[in-house]
């Protein structure tokens, strides 16, 4: 059975390349398109790897991770949190959440499922 | 306490031994343990396994053998044997498998 | 979906960003509430953030560097560094119009002018004055390519100092994973899995030497190390990078190929585990032999003695052997990071097609109109010569014209699931403009129709969804009151239907008050009597001009554009448009399109001197008028077809031509819809490709006549808007109305 990964990023484009790429590379995807938006379509589904943007409307990725580790089925999901150079200040956030994957944009879909691949194989 | 002569706790794990199951795994396990210090763990029912899972089986063989008893995995699902064979663990268990082909 | 797709939602979704970034920038001078003005600020760098992560993605890397000072200076303003003045609002204005540039060069694959260029750069040059205000010196670097950054590339130990070598082939790596990694979601199972894909893992050892007796143990906490034993290829950056995400945790020593004695004595120091243990197991996994560890062995106890004993004894922490090892040098990373590029570029995806300027598409379906017309006049000579030959060649050229003309109409269509798609966003910002739920179902995105059918299509159809959701789904709590759920739904659909396309918007909501609409537009004068008017009739008149039944006008519908204006734009297209409603349940709206704008199969016919064209695919067959309805205009307006009774008209009176119809009149039965009817002509004259061009403004006010066309002879033939038509016919039967006249 595949492995189900969530991206979750206000950019439907971001989504739909991320997205491509990653069921090209045997892995099921479901797209959340802000925290609240992924949280809502978090029901106790299995998911093996998250990969959520900081920036985001309604809800951001780092109150996004934190609701998450509330979550009992998905307290200890891996995240991969996407971030900018400058971002410095969201990624002490971000690990203090617990993330500590994280991927640079812009990234290009090969780089996506490097880091993927470190934490889950298809 | 000689625990030698004990009936062997049976348990058959059921679903996933993972960092989302440890904890409750590891009530059971202990409760197992706490009537008995020779277990049987049937693991034919786990599909899914990761460092934690493995933890915990180590941890359970550990304790077993420091109360006289011994922990015995048998029927492992091949995701089980999978592991195992990675961290090269099969002969620490030390319990007939089948060999898979490395 | 594939990529090019992809692409196209990135352009649609940058000027969407582009579009809310310019509102944005407008407003923020009038808002005085702190809170108002961080939204808005936020929203502003989301959008510059959001296009050059996307850019990014598709290797657009114009739009990246653009957009990477635009958002640094935006993220400085963001974090209160810098005051967002009047200036720099209309710098960001100007920077917002440059991105729009880039983005749509990028769309129409054109490129950008010099003057454009130097505009660009007096842009950056202005954003990085900004960025070089004297406490924001460590901002701006510019790194336009980042790679996955490794946060702190430096801990990974690679020693290269001291000792005999080892005869090992192989890598090795030996890591004691910190507490927490598991709670982080790393499990180390996967890392190893991800290093057997980049090499072979010869053999792990397991210590587990730290981890208690199940009852004193925490399960969710990590007590693993482990020695691997690896074979690759693959360069130290590489088997690093493998690390990346779990290396801050973790105490990890990587040793290539054939490293020093006195490396070994690092991994063993570094490891919490007994010396001859680990000694061992470094045996067991292949990575040394017995002699091997003596050596190591015997060279740690002649550095031991020969330190102050203070460090003798006890183990020192890997952290303060990294210090020591020094870091990986330079130039080994540099050449790693190109040749990976490098692999990177013979990777990239073959083009699977190619894009075409719209414009020369279109300069060649017109020659191929013209092309047609020709072909037609040729076999008119063909057919007067008489000669064989000359007739077969010129079949032979009317096919292969045909077939040009097919796959010249081909290139123009596209899939509606990018269009569709779209609405994704559209719906997700009205539902939540309105805070309603409200899910989009998409159908029959891979239905294809004419580029220039789907341009025109967008308006109508944003109209149509956003009047779903705002006057169709009902609130949360009258729609719990109606036992359905909360989450309102909106699908939209496509397919093809008969030579057309048909477009379906539905919603599961409140559908349409019949009584609500008649007394609305009993109160606008729209009609005179409520009776015997069906319901299709009834909910025909929220197209009427002025039409508006919400209790309340809301942002999304107070925009100006009535149901008047899409009937309008559907119909402009050929088109026409019906509602299947019921009460409480919901609302079908369905928009029925030609596939094509531009050449059609005509079925050519005659009254009197005037040619007519009826588009083929709406004609169902021709039959000769019945006898007892010959002459008798003035009379019944039907006739019986195999014992159905269809409505008819004559054309010779709708369009008022002159002369007497002939002994002998034909009727062909069109259909449109689910409506059919007759339509009397003097002669059939068969079937003729038709190339469809504009009326001129005296004839476009014309009822009934839908474009005209070029006979082969050069003359006019007027083309038959059947849907127009057929409602024609069905309304003289329900309301005696005469004749269809030109309206002034």
């Amino acid at each position: 059975m595949a492995k189900t990964i969530m991206i979750v990023d206000d950019s439907a484009s971001l989504r739909q390349v991320v997205s491509i790429a990653l069921k090209s590379s045997g892995y099921d995807v479901i797209e959340g398109v802000d925290g609240k938006d992924a949280l809502s379509k978090l029901t106790g589904q299995k998911v093996h790897l998250i990969i959520s943007d900081v920036n985001m409307p309604n809800m951001d990725g780092i109150t996004f991770v934190q609701e998450l580790k509330k979550k009992p089925e998905y307290k200890f999901t891996p995240v991969i949190m996407l971030t900018t150079e400058s971002g410095e200040d969201k990624k002490s956030q971000g690990q203090a959440a617990g993330v500590k994957a994280w991927v640079v944009k812009p990234f290009k879909p090969d780089q996506m499922i490097t880091a993927v691949s470190k934490l889950i194989l298809p | 306490m000689d625990n030698t002569d004990q009936v062997p706790g049976k348990w058959q794990v059921e679903g996933e031994m993972t960092i989302f199951t440890a904890a409750s795994i590891k009530e059971k396990l202990a409760a197992l343990l706490s009537a008995s210090s020779r277990l049987e763990i049937d693991l034919s029912g786990v599909n899914e396994i990761d460092t934690a899972g493995v933890q915990l089986l180590l941890a359970t063989k550990k304790e077993c053998q420091a109360k006289g008893g011994d922990l015995t995995l048998v029927h492992h699902s091949i995701q089980v044997l999978d592991v195992l064979d990675l961290c090269n663990l099969t002969t620490i268990f030390g319990d007939p498998v089948v060999i898979s082909s490395n | 979906m594939g990529m090019e797709e992809a692409l196209q939602t990135f352009f649609v979704e940058s000027h969407e960003l582009l579009q809310e970034m310019e509102d944005r920038l407008l407003a923020i001078q009038g808002l005085v509430v702190d809170e108002d003005r961080i939204e808005a600020i936020n929203a502003i760098f989301r959008a510059a953030h959001t296009i050059k992560g996307s850019a990014g993605l598709f290797g657009l890397d114009g739009i990246v560097e653009f957009t990477h000072v635009l958002e640094s200076v935006l993220d400085k303003v963001r974090s209160s560094q810098l005051v967002m003045d009047a200036d720099m609002i209309s710098l960001f204005l100007k920077c917002k119009d440059h991105v729009s540039l880039l983005v749509g060069l990028e769309e129409s694959g054109g490129v950008l002018q010099g003057s454009d260029q130097a505009t660009g750069q007096a842009l950056v040059a202005q954003l990085s004055a900004y960025l070089q205000a004297p406490q924001t010196n460590t901002v701006h670097e510019e790194k336009t390519h980042p790679a996955i950054t490794y946060p702190h590339l430096d801990p990974l130990a690679l020693e290269s100092a001291g000792g005999g070598v080892v005869d090992n082939d192989n890598w090795h790596i030996s890591i004691e994973f910190g507490p927490d990694v598991l709670r982080n979601g790393m499990d180390p199972l996967s890392i190893f899995r991800y290093l057997g894909t980049m090499g072979t893992i010869v053999q792990v050892g397991t210590f587990f030497d730290r981890l208690p007796g199940l009852s004193e143990m925490d399960p969710e906490t990590c007590y693993m190390s482990y020695l691997i034993n690896f074979s690759s290829e693959a360069d130290k950056t590489t088997i690093e990078s493998a690390f990346e995400f779990v290396q801050e945790d973790c105490k990890i020593n990587i040793l290539p190929p054939h490293s020093r004695i006195a490396d070994f004595v690092s991994v063993i120091k570094g490891l919490p585990q007994h010396d001859l243990r680990i000694g061992e197991m470094l045996v067991q996994c292949g990575t040394l032999t017995e002699r091997e560890l003596a050596a190591v062995l015997a060279y740690q106890a002649a550095q031991e003695s020969g330190q102050n004993s203070t460090e003798a004894g006890t183990k020192q922490p890997l952290g303060e052997m990294v210090v020591q090892a020094g870091f990986v040098q330079p130039a080994v990373v540099e050449a790693a990071l190109q040749k990976q590029s490098q692999q990177k570029k013979t990777k990239a995806r073959q083009q699977q097609s190619i894009r075409v300027d719209a414009e020369k598409l279109d300069m060649l379906i017109n020659l191929i109109g013209e092309l047609v017309i020709a072909g037609a006049g040729v076999n008119i000579v063909a057919q007067r010569s008489g000669r064989a030959d000359m007739l077969e060649a010129a079949s032979t050229l009317s096919r292969l014209v045909e077939e040009v003309r097919d796959g010249a109409l081909n290139l123009r269509m596209v899939q509606i699931g990018e269009t569709f798609n779209r609405f994704q966003r559209v719906v997700h910002d009205v539902a939540k403009d309105l805070g309603k739920e409200i899910e989009l179902l998409i159908s029959g995105g891979d239905t294809e129709l004419d580029k220039t059918v789907v341009e025109k299509i967008g308006d109508p159809l944003t109209h149509l969804v956003r009047n779903s959701i705002d006057h169709g789904i009902e609130t949360a709590d009258i729609r719990a009151a109606r036992g359905k759920p909360a989450q309102g739904k909106v699908h939209l659909n496509a397919y093809h239907d008969s030579g057309s396309i048909v477009i379906e918007v539905q919603d599961d909501g409140g559908g349409l008050n019949r009584d609500k609409i008649l007394a609305k537009a009993l109160e606008k004068g729209l009609v005179e009597s409520v009776h015997e008017m069906s319901d299709s009739d009834v909910f025909q008149l929220i197209f009427e001009a002025g039409f508006s039944t919400a209790d309340t006008v809301s942002n999304i519908s107070g925009r100006g554009v009535g149901m008047d204006v899409v009937r309008r734009n559907i119909e402009a297209l050929r088109g026409n448009i019906e509602i299947q409603s019921k009460y409480t349940v919901g609302t079908t709206i369905r928009i029925r399109l030609p596939l094509t704008l531009a050449i059609i199969d005509g079925f050519l016919v005659r009254v009197g001197q005037s040619h007519y064209v009826i588009p083929l695919d709406m004609v169902i067959e021709c039959v000769d008028l019945p006898e007892e309805n010959l002459n008798s205009s003035k009379g019944s307006n039907y006739f019986s077809l195999r014992g159905e009774v269809l409505p008819y008209m004559r054309l010779r009176d709708t369009f008022e031509i002159d002369g007497e119809s002939g002994r002998r009149e034909s009727v062909v039965i069109v259909k449109y819809g689910n409506t059919r009817a007759g339509l009397v002509v003097d002669t059939l004259l068969g079937e003729f490709q038709t190339v469809i061009k504009p009326l001129g403004k005296l004839f476009e006010r014309i009822k009934g006549i839908g474009g005209s066309t070029i006979l082969g002879t050069g003359e006019v033939a007027l083309i038959l808007d059947i849907p127009n038509l057929v409602q024609q016919v069905v309304r003289k039967d329900h309301h005696e109305s005469s004749r269809l006249q030109v309206r002034h």
